[in-house]
Formats: structure tokens, C-alpha cells, sequence
């Protein structure tokens, strides 16, 4: 639709079927300023190239200041001897990954054809490398030898496989694709031989018993293998489950990975068995069952008024709860406070299930399954880790790195819609409050927020309470981010047509059913690439923990590997490295978003 | 899935009073509210406390206190009172910020052009760029940045260009252009020479409208315009006579009596009034005699009187030094003239100093021989330039791609050349598009030099960060730091607004 061809240049792909030669005339010798154009930058490109492969190559590169370090950057104080829990929790996101794929039936498919050219092209790549890399004629040799062998793989593929036109015939899956790709980068974990480098009398040596291709190749592997069978295990029973209830169940078990990865498996709490099953399993079993019976019977649909009184009641005794505690008043312990805010917040969107009885027990389902999350995760979070660390967290490097931009996109985002709808509701209070929050928050750099939170926030809080340097970085950051979310879901919501919300009054809603139902989900769709670009900002932005003191994969590239004896001073080749894993994570979530933007169609309603 | 039930009746009942959408509207944002002025007031009692308990006091009075720090550059190294330390910090930031907009404009600019050009290896240089500035976290490419230039090895005589532009660890430095001696004859000539320019230009530009043909207006103008520019380098000294006109009117200046110009400042004002209001009453004349007016007008009429009225009081009662302080001001000012264009002034407009090393490590003098930017400021300058600059690329591509058509096809099929065509219809028009997202660039860019306290330059956040742990007061910083980057905040928009309005399509 916007294809504007005049200042464009046509896509590659579609030239395939011209020949080289009218192809390079017309990209790159077009006229005499266009040929002057391309004598000019390339030599500016090669220049460029011959200098960055130069800095990478330069004999002064330390790089086995990352290669030894590479666990520090990963996962920094974990203990070595509990090291199977990071491995657990990777493999536990392989299956999911595996799963989920799965279960959306991601069925793309790669014509052998795209795969022939991209095999070509990385044999290009290896040739043009062999030319102009400043390296030794013996290993530009050997990598002219790559290129001859990729190259003649892709023109057999291309030529092998012809079809009835000109182009091959034949794809594959491109799951399987990414699976292989995936293989081989696993493969060469088992023959390119690491050091583990160790500082003897001024002199780097190479231990080969202890190398970190060793202690990782292995495990890397059965992730891979993880990841596969669980893509074939779903793809074997999705056809037996209906697909929209295996979608809902694998959304929750993504939504709950970070709490449960985090807080039970990484964590390793101490759980007081005793304690558990004298307490805590019985008030699961309470609230589950009085709770789902008190909400049975607030959906009743010919209930009428009475329904709501008791569900204000709940809430205002909730609420009281927590005065009475902060005061306190009487003691109540803090999972049954926070099971009765549930439970009130149930009873007043109770009215909403008021219908059939299959609806009904579906709701109270619902609820036992909230209770038993619930309950789970505040008895895990508040069991002590039995973790013997060296640093300060538990987590550390690109692990915290992913923490801090996950927790806080999860806690932002309900804030965040929250605020949306404040900023455009017709409430004059809540829109000026929501305002001045999203505006004066987004006014201020993210790293005045987090000295405030990581210095003053500690000034404000009562005597005795304290609140970790981790958690108080984490809502600084929630608090900064909602407020840009805020704006990203405005956007959404403010497209919603008019024409929806007297849809929805026509038909009788209430106003959170118009809200919940109709308006945010709508809202939401639209925002969806806007979001995912917020998403990666905030991944991106992680990077600024590093300044208020917390050991994320930047501090640990730029401040720890720098400061050990053997490494003094080496930063550039571990900042290069994060750049490279920076780069890598955000530039695959924005070719994502790029494709979710054309699938959700925006701009063809 | 939500049925209604046939129990539920649809008469004209009314909702008893908590579920008045009233009513319950304003319950829940009271309780909001409530809930808000609680939380700020618990919390700030919280902080009194605990500042009480650790012998903080709040407040700003420490910006008049000497909180003995050192700052690594900036106009004062060594500043006497936190509130100066602060202002140090506030226009070191505001230097990066400006520096850094002009820069990420145009180098943006040139990236979004190349990532739309038909050369295949412009637009791919153009897109490699993009894609990889934007997707590697600012923070990180500031600290490789300040790495690599802490790399760049010492100061010595053969470090960089033959003191033309120089790398070392000090700093990059190049040479600084300063206004010289025979500037400002030169500039006269430079004034004739826009006149004879712009005569050149219609000239040409009438000779196209007569005869069709290509006559390069542009070329022309520009041509003489620097025709003059080389022969008013040589020959400027001829112009020495304007600065003994100066000097002869300063003199007369000098020569007015004090009432004299009271007197005609006065009849001016009144003058000047009486003109207005009779404009103004010829104004709302209609055919049918003088329009009835209205409190407004009357009120513009009577407001018009008090300000001429004002004036002459200003100048007779309760300023009466007012008329010898312009005549003093305006004769020094001649006099200011006359020395800049007097005679004896021979050399050249413009001066080059070059940086120059007279010991390994060590300039001449770091501000007056050239200019030198510190390792900090570029690592941090360097970082939110490319930074910003790839966002900005983008909004110009999408502004540009977001021009229809149609627009290019009726361009080219009016005859215009490419350029032409860009310059007149492409431009403008997505312009228009590309303002908004613009000034969002600009915000963040202000705000993302925030990230110098990385790399040790001395801008606002990293100064308040040690005047508060110096002082105490981080409370006090953190306000102030708000304060400033609302305020710039508030200024780039409204310059961009500004711009906004002015691209804005006129609808008649």
C-alpha cells in the first residue's frame, strides 16, 4: 500500500530472476554521480570494515578476558555447585519455547530457494572477510576455502532442485530451519576449543583440562535437544487438546515462569514443612474452598442488589486489614491479607459471571486456581534462600539484566493500562492526577528516578523497614516505565471508534464490562507494536542499573572484568561482546515486532 | 457470554445511591485523591523524621555554601558555592544538548536520505547504521566510546594532523576560528555584496521568466556573493572611512540636549497614539457612518491614551535620567562602532589558532589555542549524536515515505528536476510529518546526556550527584534536577510547537 517507488529501492528478492550484471548496473552504476556514489563509500565501507576487523583482530585484543570470564558476565555470584538450577531454568524456558511453537502452529515456510541465496551470501561474506581482513595469507586461505565450500553448497542447492520455472522448487519448515541453525551453532561448541586462560608469571597459558567450552558443551546440547522434543511433543499432541485451552494454559505457565523460575528454582528456598502444613496448606484450602463457595453464590444472577453490598463489604473489611496491620491494631498474617483483597476484587466483578451455572463454576475454578498461585508464591518469596553467595544477589550479569527488564515490564504493564485509562478517562481527579504523573515522570531522566530510588527512597520509608537495593531499583524502574506505557496504550485508546462504546451501552454493559471486554482488548491490539518497541527500550535501558551499583551485564563487561589482576584494564573487548549480545536481543525483538505490525493488520481497517 | 436475564427488568427504576454512576464516579476519585494526599503526606513525615533523626536539615541553603568539590570541566573548575557548582553543571549540560541536537539533525538527515537512495551501497551503509546504533543500549555505546578515546595514546608532536586536528588521550581537538582584526570592514563589504546578490538573482531569475532557459539563479547569487567575500578580504582596509561616520554621529549624539529628547520622546508617544487611534477608528467605519463600538474597542481606545500617557510619565517623573542614559549609551555605542570600523585595521576577518603541543602532553594553553574537546564530552557527545541521529534517520524516511504519491508523480510530470522536486514539494511536506516525532528526539537526546555521570563530564546530574552526597541534601539536588529538565523540557516544545505551526497546512 505505501510502496512510494520513486525514492525507493526495489527489494533484492524480487530481482532474482535478472542477471547480475543488469542488476549491478542498475543498483550501483546507474549514472555518473550514482557510480561516483558507489566508488566513494565503498571504499569508505571497506575502510570501515578493514578497520573494525583490525581492532578485532589486533594482537593486543585480550580476548580471553571474556572467554574466562564469560560466567561472570552470564550469571556472576551464582554458586558453581548449584549451577544445575540456571540449567534447569533455561531448559524449563526450551520447552516452553518448544511448546509454544507448537501450540501457535508456527508454520512458516523457507523456500529452498531464500535458503540457497542466504548460503550463498554467507560464502560472499567469508570472501570478501578472506580479502580485505587484515589477517595471515595461511588463515585467508582457509577462509577462501569456507567460502568455495558454502558457496558451492548453495549453488547445488539452487541448481540441484530446480523446478518446472526457473526457480527451485520445494521449503522447508522454517522452525526446523532456525532448529538447525541453532544445531550447528551447538555443534561448534564441541570442536572450537576455549581456554580457561590463567595469569602465570606474566604469561597467558591455555589449560586444556579446564576449558568453558567443556563445562557448558554438554548442557547446551541437551538444551538443544530440550527445545526439539519438546516442539515434536507438541506438534503430537495439539491435535488431541483443543487449541485455545492449551494457548490460555501456556500464556499462564509464561506468566508465571518468572516467579517460579526466580523466586523457587533459582532462589532454592528453605520451605518450614512443619509450618506448612499446619498453616499454610489449611488457609489455601479455606480461602479456595469458602471463597469459591462465597463467589458461587454471588454470581447468582437473580441476586440483585445484595451481591454488591457484600462485595463492598469485603473490600472495605480488606482494606481495613491492611490499616489495622499498619497500625497494629491486630495481627493477621500478610497471605490472608492479600487473599482477602482477592477475594473482594472477585466479589466486585462477580455481577460480570452472573449467568449459566457452566459459567458460574467456571469462575469459581478461576479462583481456586488464583488462591493456589497465590498462596504458592507467598510462601516460596518469603522462605529464606538457603543459597551460600559471594556477591551481593543472586543473580548477576545478563541473568539480572533479563530480571530487572522482565519484572519490570510484567509490573509495569497493568500500571501502565491503569494509567491510560485515568490519563483518558472522563473523571476530572483521576485524569489530573494520572497527567501530571505520566508527564512529570516522563520530564526526568530514568537515572534521576533511580538515584532517587536507590539514594532518598530509604529517607521516606518508616523506622525499621528497609528495602532491598534490587527491589527498590526494580520500582523505580516500574514506576518510569508505566509512565511511557501509559502514553503507548493512550495511543491504542484513543483509536478505539466511538462508535464501540455505544455499542457496548446499547447492549446493556456496565462500565468495567465496556472496559475489560470491549474497549482495553481493541485498545490493546493496536498498541501491540508500539508496545514491543517500548519492550525493547526497556530491555535496552536495564543498562543504566550499572550506575546506581547493581551488577548487571554492563557493570560486570565495563567495571568488574577490568578490575581483576589478570584483565587490568580491558574493557573494550568485553563492552564489544555486550554490545554484540545487546544488539543481538534487541534487533531480533524488532524484526518480531516488525512482523507482528503486518500481521495484526494495522492500517487495513 | 454475558446474557441478560429475564429477571432483570428494564423499568425506569433509579439505582439506589451507591451505584449512582454519580455518586460512585465521585466516591472513587475522592478516595483516589484521599488516598494520594495520604500517601505524599505519610511519606514526607516519614522523610522529616528520619532527616530529623539523622541530623539533615532540608532546604537549599547549601547552594550558598562551598561544598568543595572539583569538577572535571566547565566554565569554573572550582566552584565557590554549590548553586555556582549546579550552573557549571547546567550549562555544560545545555552545551552537550545543543551541540548534540545540531549534530544528530544533520547527520540524521544525510543517514534517512542514504537509507532512501537507489544506490544499492549508500542505502545498505545507510541501513547498517541504523539498525545498529538503535539496537545497542546508548549507555554502553557511551562507555566503548569514552574506552576507545581513553585508548587513543598520548600527546605528542606527531599526534594527529600537523596541528591541524589532533587525537590523544587529552581529548580531540581542532583548530578555533575567531574573529579578527579586519572583520568588520569586511562584513561591510560582505553587506554590499548580499545586495548585489540579490540584485544578480532577480536579474537571472527574470531572464528564465523571459526566455525559458536555464539561468542558474542560485549559481550566480551565490557567485557574487562570493566575488565579494575574496576581493573585500584584500581590499577591506578602504572601508575606514565608515568608522569616522560613526565616530561624527556619536559626537552629534553627545550634542543633544536632555530635554530636547524628553520633548521628543513625549510628542512621539502621543503622536504614535493619536496615529493608532485614528487607524483603528477608520477601521470600524462602515458605509452607513462610524460602526457603534463596543466595551472592547472603547476599552482598546482608552488603553492606547494610558500607555502614551504612561510613556511621558516614565519620562518626565519617574525616570527622568532616562533620556541622558540613552543619549550616553547610544554615543558609547557609536563610539564602540567607530574603533571596530575605524582606520589602522589591516588584517584579515577572520583568525585561525591552531592547537598547538609545545611539550608531550601538554597544549599551549588548552582554551585559547584551539579547541579541545574533552574525553568525556565526546564520548558522551559522539554517543547521543549517533545515537539519536539513527532514530532521526528513521523519522525522516518515514516523513518522506509518508508524502503521497501522487505528489512526486505531479512534480515530475510538471517538468521539476529531482532536486527541485525535493526541495519545493518533498521536503516541505514531510516536514510536516517529521516535526512531532522530532521534538520527541530532541527531549530524549537532553535528557540522555544525563548518561555523562558514566564517563565522569561534569553535566548537571553528575554534579548534583556529588554536590548531594557532599551535602547531604539529595533531596534538594533531585528537585532541582526535575526542575531543569522540565524546564527544557517545556522550551523544546515550544520552540518545536513553534516550528509546528508555522509548517501547519494553512486551510482556508
Amino acid at each position: 500500500m505505501n510502496e512510494p517507488t520513486i525514492l525507493k529501492v526495489t527489494s533484492q528478492s524480487e530481482e532474482v530472476s535478472r542477471s547480475p550484471r543488469e542488476w549491478v548496473r542498475k543498483n550501483l552504476f546507474a549514472n555518473i554521480p550514482n557510480t561516483v556514489l558507489t566508488l566513494v563509500f565503498g571504499a569508505v565501507a571497506i575502510y570501515a570494515i578493514r578497520a573494525l576487523l583490525g581492532f578485532i583482530l589486533s594482537g593486543e585484543r585480550r580476548w580471553g578476558a571474556v572467554a574466562t570470564n564469560m560466567r561472570l558476565l552470564m550469571a556472576q555470584g551464582y554458586p558453581a555447585d548449584q549451577f544445575v538450577r540456571v540449567w534447569f531454568t533455561l531448559g524449563s524456558l526450551m520447552a516452553l519455547t518448544g511448546l509454544t511453537l507448537a501450540a501457535w502452529r508456527a508454520a512458516g515456510r523457507l523456500s529452498i530457494g531464500k535458503i540457497s541465496i542466504w548460503v550463498m551470501n554467507t560464502g560472499a561474506i567469508f570472501a570478501l572477510f578472506a580479502v580485505i581482513a587484515p589477517i595471515s595469507w595461511a588463515s585467508r586461505i582457509g577462509w577462501l576455502i569456507a567460502a568455495a565450500i558454502l558457496l558451492s553448497i548453495g549453488l547445488g542447492l539452487w541448481f540441484g532442485l530446480r523446478g518446472e520455472k526457473k526457480r527451485p522448487s520445494g521449503s522447508v519448515p522454517t522452525v526446523w530451519f532456525a532448529f538447525g541453525l541453532l544445531g550447528v551453532l551447538v555443534l561448534s561448541l564441541w570442536t572450537v576449543p576455549f581456554g580457561h586462560y590463567a595469569f602465570v608469571e606474566g604469561e597467558f597459558i591455555a589449560e586444556s583440562g579446564r576449558t568453558v567450552a567443556t563445562s557448558t558443551k554438554l548442557p547446551f546440547t541437551v538444551m538443544w535437544l530440550i527445545l526439539i522434543g519438546a516442539y515434536l511433543f507438541g506438534v503430537l499432541i495439539r491435535e488431541r487438546i483443543p487449541g485455545s485451552r492449551a494457548k490460555g494454559f501456556l500464556i499462564a505457565l509464561w506468566f508465571l515462569s518468572p516467579f517460579i523460575l526466580n523466586w523457587i528454582v533459582l532462589r532454592d528456598p528453605d520451605f518450614d514443612y512443619a509450618h506448612i502444613a499446619s498453616t499454610d496448606i489449611p488457609l489455601a484450602l479455606l480461602f479456595a474452598i469458602g471463597g469459591g463457595l462465597a463467589l458461587y453464590l454471588l454470581s447468582k444472577p437473580d441476586l440483585g442488589e445484595i451481591g454488591r453490598i457484600v462485595a463492598i463489604g469485603f473490600l472495605l473489611f480488606a482494606v481495613f486489614n491492611w490499616i489495622a496491620a499498619f497500625f497494629g491494631w491486630y495481627p493477621m498474617l500478610q497471605k490472608v491479607r492479600i487473599s482477602f483483597v482477592l477475594l473482594a476484587l472477585a466479589a466486585l466483578i462477580s455481577p460480570n459471571f452472573a449467568s449459566d451455572r457452566k459459567t458460574r463454576l467456571r469462575f469459581v475454578t478461576g479462583w481456586i486456581v488464583l488462591i493456589a498461585v497465590s498462596h504458592w508464591l507467598v510462601t516460596a518469596i518469603n522462605s529464606p534462600s538457603t543459597l551460600e553467595l559471594q556477591g551481593p544477589t543472586y543473580l548477576g550479569g545478563f541473568s539480572l539484566t533479563l530480571f530487572v527488564a522482565v519484572l519490570t515490564l510484567l509490573l509495569s504493564f497493568p500500571l501502565g493500562v491503569l494509567l491510560a485509562l485515568g490519563r483518558t478517562s472522563s473523571m476530572p481527579i483521576a485524569r489530573v492526577l494520572s497527567t501530571v504523573y505520566i508527564e512529570s515522570i516522563r520530564g526526568v531522566p530514568l537515572i534521576t528516578i533511580l538515584f532517587f530510588f536507590s539514594n532518598i527512597l530509604p529517607l521516606f520509608l518508616p523506622e525499621g523497614m528497609e528495602i532491598a537495593e534490587l527491589a527498590a531499583i526494580v520500582t523505580g524502574y516500574t514506576l518510569f516505565s508505566a509512565a511511557y506505557l501509559a502514553e503507548n496504550v493512550r495511543g491504542g485508546l484513543q483509536s478505539v471508534m466511538r462508535g464501540q462504546y455505544e455499542a457496548a451501552d446499547a447492549i446493556g454493559l456496565t462500565t468495567s464490562q465496556r472496559t475489560g471486554f470491549i474497549i482495553v482488548p481493541q485498545a490493546l491490539r493496536v498498541s501491540i507494536p508500539p508496545l514491543v518497541g517500548q519492550a525493547i527500550g526497556v530491555f535496552k535501558e536495564t543498562s543504566l542499573v550499572a550506575i546506581v551499583g547493581a551488577f548487571d551485564l554492563l557493570r560486570i563487561a565495563a567495571y568488574v572484568v577490568p578490575a581483576q589482576t589478570e584483565f587490568l584494564g580491558v574493557k573494550r573487548e568485553g563492552l564489544l561482546l555486550i554490545s554484540a549480545i545487546y544488539f543481538i536481543v534487541a534487533f531480533s525483538m524488532s524484526k518480531y515486532s516488525q512482523k507482528l505490525e503486518e500481521r495484526v493488520g494495522l492500517g487495513e481497517r | 457470554m454475558m446474557s441478560e436475564t429475564p429477571s432483570q427488568s428494564f423499568h425506569h427504576q433509579k439505582p439506589p445511591f451507591y451505584r449512582d454512576a454519580i455518586v460512585v464516579k465521585w466516591l472513587f476519585q475522592l478516595g483516589a485523591l484521599a488516598l494520594v494526599v495520604f500517601a505524599l503526606w505519610f511519606l514526607s513525615s516519614q522523610a522529616r523524621d528520619n532527616l530529623a533523626a539523622r541530623d539533615i536539615s532540608t532546604g537549599f541553603d547549601f547552594l550558598s555554601i562551598d561544598p568543595g568539590i572539583n569538577l572535571s570541566e566547565g566554565i569554573d573548575t572550582r566552584p565557590a558555592t554549590g548553586g555556582r557548582a549546579l550552573w557549571v553543571g547546567m550549562v555544560n549540560t545545555i552545551r552537550l544538548a545543543t551541540a548534540g541536537i545540531l549534530a544528530a539533525t544533520v547527520l540524521g538527515l544525510f543517514v534517512g536520505l542514504a537509507r532512501l537512495s537507489n544506490n544499492w551501497i549508500v542505502n545498505k551503509l545507510g541501513s547498517v547504521f541504523v539498525e545498529t546504533l538503535r539496537n545497542i543500549p546508548l549507555l554502553v555505546q557511551i562507555i566503548l566510546y569514552g574506552a576507545i578515546l581513553a585508548n587513543l595514546g598520548d600527546l605528542s608532536y606527531d599526534s594527529g594532523w600537523d596541528n591541524w586536528v589532533i587525537w590523544s588521550n587529552k581529548g580531540l581537538s581542532i583548530p578555533r576560528v575567531f574573529i579578527a582584526d579586519g572583520f568588520y570592514q569586511w562584513a561591510i563589504f560582505m553587506l554590499v555584496g548580499s545586495v548585489a546578490a540579490r540584485w544578480a538573482y532577480k536579474s537571472r531569475q527574470l531572464l528564465h521568466d523571459e526566455t525559458g532557459g536555464d539561468t542558474y539563479p542560485w549559481v550566480a547569487s551565490l557567485g557574487v556573493l562570493g566575488l565579494f567575500a575574496v576581493i573585500g578580504w584584500f581590499i577591506h582596509p578602504i572601508f575606514g572611512w565608515v568608522g569616522e561616520v560613526f565616530g561624527a554621529i556619536g559626537d552629534g549624539i553627545s550634542k543633544i540636549p536632555e530635554e530636547a529628547l524628553q520633548a521628543a520622546l513625549s510628542i512621539s508617544a502621543v503622536l504614535f497614539a493619536g496615529k493608532w487611534i485614528r487607524n483603528f477608528l477608520r477601521s470600524r467605519r462602515t458605509p452607513g457612518g462610524p460602526a457603534q463600538l463596543n466595551d472592547d474597542d472603547k476599552f482598546r481606545l482608552v488603553f492606547s491614551g494610558v500607555v502614551s500617557g504612561l510613556v511621558i510619565l516614565i519620562v518626565y517623573v519617574v525616570w527622568p535620567g532616562l533620556s541622558s542614559w540613552m543619549i550616553n549609551s547610544s554615543s558609547d555605542l557609536f563610539g564602540v562602532l567607530e574603533d571596530k570600523f575605524g582606520n589602522g585595521r589591516t588584517g584579515g576577518p577572520f583568525g585561525v589558532d591552531r592547537p598547538e603541543v609545545i611539550k608531550p602532553g601538554k597544549f599551549e594553553k588548552y582554551g585559547p589555542s584551539g579547541l579541545t574537546m574533552s574525553i568525556g564530552f565526546a564520548a558522551v557527545f559522539f554517543g547521543v549524536v549517533f545515537y539519536t541521529a539513527a532514530f532521526i534517520a528513521e523519522i525522516v524516511r518515514g516523513g518522506i515515505l509518508a508524502v503521497p504519491k501522487g505528489q512526486i508523480e505531479a512534480a515530475n510530470s510538471l517538468g521539476m528536476k529531482r532536486s527541485a522536486a525535493l526541495r519545493t514539494v518533498i521536503l516541505p511536506q514531510a516536514l510536516r510529518v517529521m516535526m512531532p516525532p522530532l521534538g520527541n528526539q530532541y527531549l530524549n537526546l537532553t535528557k540522555n546526556t544525563s548518561l555523562a555521570i558514566a564517563v565522569g563530564f561534569s553535566d548537571l546530574v553528575q554534579v548534583g550527584q556529588t554536590v548531594g552526597n557532599q551535602t547531604g541534601k539529595n533531596l534538594s539536588v533531585f528537585a532541582i534536577w526535575m526542575l531543569f529538565y522540565l524546564a527544557c523540557s517545556l522550551t523544546i516544545s515550544v520552540v518545536v510547537n513553534f516550528f509546528n505551526v508555522r509548517l501547519k497546512i494553512v486551510e482556508r
